[in-house]
């Protein structure tokens, strides 16, 4: 579902700020800043930043820029571990089980129980390989607009987020009314917001 | 007002605008004259639509799949007073040909099929060819939604006047006739 592929779904945001001077230079920094790190090796919980929308495994843009005419084409590459709630459930209870056996216990309090079922949490998450998802951008410099291919909503905070740390500019989601805003003159402005809903029957 | 509730008070504004849209395509036998582009449009709602009705928790969903002409069951749907949220369609414009599925309270461009154009069949890794293959896409996507901008902007320039009730008067008559023609059958005449 990504710009290149044949069936794509996606919104559209209004990019909001100044650009900076030397803006490809002050990109290029900036982007190499926040591209993806690989944490394969690793044990961290979430790792994300920017790739190639050609190659999700380029993060230093070696086989295609990520310039494309009065465009930047960038992907969102978000790593993550995951542990299922049923696999937390079954493995935080088999610890519960041995503690009691190995003490003697009837039950366990409350708190230990949540203190096991955190580090049984930590223990699988670790064992966890990273779950990779993968989200195409073009921004059309000329126009300050952004296409975002997914209609995932937490894909599309987490965007927003990592755009505003990378540039420094805020993403306005293109919704109805903020559309029709940009498309009606001033004049009629207080027309469109004076607008309630037709009957149509 | 912030964004969560400016998409809930006004979501009115992209469902009313899809309504339109489809009334507007019907209009003309699918044909869609786009005044600021001076040219005609072909616009055909198809297969695939979702109605709405009802806030919140009450809110109910109207699915309608089948071929254009088992569309009638959507306009008795907004015959009920249900709402128009989501539609597939096909756009073509000039040589270009899209299917899409356009859902209104956020104006989402869905499972978007772009026009199959000479390049997309060839396939290079050379860098320029890679780039042209990009800007190639991404003008194709961007013309699809400058079209959209276009026709949003035909509804706003109407929604926005009186001239509002003259045309929501023929939009009635459109829904009516819809719904008189699926009674009709239901009715054996």
């Amino acid at each position: 579902m990504s710009l290149l592929s044949r069936s794509a779904s996606y919104v559209r945001y209004a990019v909001e700020g100044e650009l900076p001077e030397n803006f490809w230079e002050f990109a290029a920094r900036r982007i190499a800043e926040f591209a993806f790190k690989d944490i394969d090796e690793g044990s961290e919980e979430r790792s994300i930043g920017w790739v190639s929308a050609l190659n999700m495994f380029d993060s230093e843009f070696a086989y295609a820029s990520y310039a494309a005419g009065d465009h930047i084409v960038l992907s969102l590459r978000i790593d993550e571990r995951r542990v299922s709630p049923k696999v937390l459930k079954k493995f935080a209870l088999k610890e519960e089980e041995r503690i009691k056996k190995e003490r003697q216990l009837p039950n366990l309090a409350r708190a230990h129980r949540l203190e096991i079922k955190e580090s049984v949490r930590l223990m699988l998450m670790h064992r966890a390989a990273p779950v990779p998802e993968v989200y195409d951008l073009c921004w059309n410099l000329a126009e300050s607009s952004l296409l975002f291919f997914t209609t995932s909503q937490k894909a599309q905070e987490l965007l927003e987020e990592s755009f505003r740390e990378t540039f420094g500019l805020s993403l306005i989601l293109q919704v109805p009314y903020l559309t029709a805003e940009k498309l009606l003159p001033p004049d009629r402005h207080q027309a469109l917001a004076g607008l309630e809903p037709t009957i149509f029957i | 007002m912030d964004l969560v509730d400016l998409i809930e008070e006004k979501k009115f504004l992209g469902q009313e605008f899809l309504t339109w849209l489809w009334f507007k395509s019907e209009e003309r036998g699918g044909t869609v004259f786009l005044p600021e582009a001076g040219e005609d449009i072909q616009l055909v709602f198809e297969k695939h639509m979702l109605l709405e009705y009802g806030e919140g928790e009450n809110r109910e969903k109207l699915i309608c799949r089948g071929l254009m002409t088992e569309l009638k069951e959507a306009r008795t749907g907004l015959a009920m007073g249900k709402k128009l949220e989501q539609a597939r369609m096909l756009l073509s414009r000039g040589e270009y040909e899209w299917n899409l599925s356009f859902k209104a309270t956020l104006m989402e461009f869905r499972n978007v099929k772009p026009p199959r154009t000479m390049s997309s069949a060839e396939e290079s890794n050379d860098p320029d060819a890679v780039e042209g293959k990009l800007l190639e896409h991404i003008g194709l996507h961007e013309t699809l939604v400058k079209t959209f901008d276009q026709l949003f902007r035909m509804f706003l320039a109407v929604r926005t006047v009186p001239a509002w009730e003259d045309e929501l008067a023929r939009i009635r008559r459109w829904i009516g006739k819809g719904d008189n023609a699926i009674r009709s059958t239901q009715d054996g005449i």
